[in-house]
């Protein structure tokens, strides 16, 4: 598996001030030209930062540098990484539409700060992420599966879980 | 009255007044049943456009009695149940198949409700027959409206041959649940047919063979 390279310098896309801000949160930023990714998709930024402060850093975007819309908000599962799980939101200011795609990475049963307090549209994200990889999201006013039954053993888009299912009602 | 597809309908004009038929209760009931199946669409997915379409003029399921669809299964004879059925919405089918009053059949319609069709995938239900007995299965995906109107055509001949009023009223101690298709539940309702005795007794057609299961004792007889 190709793994993506980081960097601290912040791309020229994204805004100085909020670069300078992300630097002071320990930002990782993607070097999408190291890891050979196409020129296509390297337009969109994208930082790592720590899980400590999660929501504390994306409630920063959103204050003071007017990123006040979460368009998505998922997980990457990868079994070989020492911290599983990769939780991602995507952020876009709609004044400049600057895109900004954050990621934290998340041990496996470890919790993650809501976003839910903080952009509505979170709400049924962050359920499907924890309804899909088991994701656990602390000051959620309601986390319960959103696609699965509520009764279901399992977190489907887990790399260890069968495609298939648990076969539970079949011969 | 006059349908010439009905069996056992004996005509007698003697008297000048026209005459008179004779039938029985059971035929005159299979009767009025099989040209006033109401369905219960329930449309998952494209299969739902294809009952649409039969439904709509071209093809116009309304020739055989069957233009009113209920969407309420209190009042539908048959849950047509069109499209990918998941295991969350499995749940909401097997209420409305619980809700809907005896007699009542059901169709699965095209290769997902049949068998999970191409979506061999965790959420999707490998086949209605899963949780509720089924009638008939339609191939196809979707199934053109000729077939639909072909098991429907279908489901008409099966209900013309229930034969469920001739059953003993009261089914034997020991006798099996069933044989070869629909477990008749005890307490599913009023008009809930009595266990099955007999594979002879069998009013279901198109389930799929359960292979080992015993032939059950003769049927009782009861005038």
């Amino acid at each position: 598996m190709s793994t993506i390279a980081y960097t601290p310098t912040a791309p020229a896309s994204v805004p100085p001030a909020a670069a300078r801000f992300l630097a002071g949160r320990e930002a990782q930023w993607c070097d999408y030209a190291a890891c050979g990714a196409a020129p296509r998709f390297r337009a969109t930024p994208a930082c790592l930062v720590p899980l400590e402060g999660w929501a504390d850093t994306v409630a920063g975007l959103k204050a003071h540098h007017g990123f006040d819309l979460l368009v998505d908000h998922t997980a990457v599962d990868y079994p070989d990484r020492a911290p599983r799980f990769t939780v991602v939101a995507v952020l876009e200011n709609t004044t400049t539409h600057d895109v900004l795609v954050l990621k934290t990475r998340v041990a496996e049963g470890a919790a993650v700060p809501s976003l839910t307090p903080l952009y509505r549209s979170a709400d049924w994200a962050e359920r499907e992420t924890y309804d899909m990889f088991g994701i656990p999201f602390t000051g959620h006013p309601d986390l319960t599966r959103i696609y699965m039954p509520e009764d279901y053993d399992g977190w489907p888009l887990r790399r260890d879980f069968p495609m298939e299912g648990h076969l539970k009602f079949r011969d | 009255m006059a349908d010439s597809t009905t069996t056992d309908l004996v005509s007698a004009t003697g008297s000048a007044e026209g005459g008179f038929l004779l039938s029985t209760l059971q035929s005159m009931a299979n009767w009025c049943r099989k040209n006033s199946v109401w369905p219960l669409p329930l449309g998952l997915s494209c299969c739902g456009i294809e009952f649409m379409a039969t439904a709509a003029s071209r093809y116009d399921m309304s020739r055989f009695g069957m233009e009113v669809a209920r969407f309420s299964p209190r009042q539908a004879d048959l849950l047509l149940v069109a499209g990918t059925l998941t295991y969350k919405m499995a749940a909401v089918m097997t209420r409305l198949y619980d809700q809907m009053a005896e007699p009542k059949w059901v169709i699965a319609m095209g290769a997902c409700a049949s068998s999970g069709g191409m979506f061999r995938s965790y959420p999707v239900v490998q086949g209605i027959d899963e949780f509720i007995p089924v009638d008939f299965y339609i191939p196809g995906c979707p199934p053109r409206p000729d077939a639909v109107l072909n098991c429907l055509l279908q489901l008409q001949k099966k209900i013309e041959r229930d034969r469920s009023y001739r059953m003993a009223l009261k089914a034997p101690e020991d006798a099996p649940l069933a044989l070869g298709g629909l477990v008749a539940v005890d307490g599913r309702g009023e008009m809930a047919p009595p266990a099955l005795a007999h594979s002879d007794a069998r009013w279901v057609e198109g389930t799929k063979p359960r292979a080992g299961v015993e032939k059950g004792p003769e049927p009782v007889r009861q005038r």
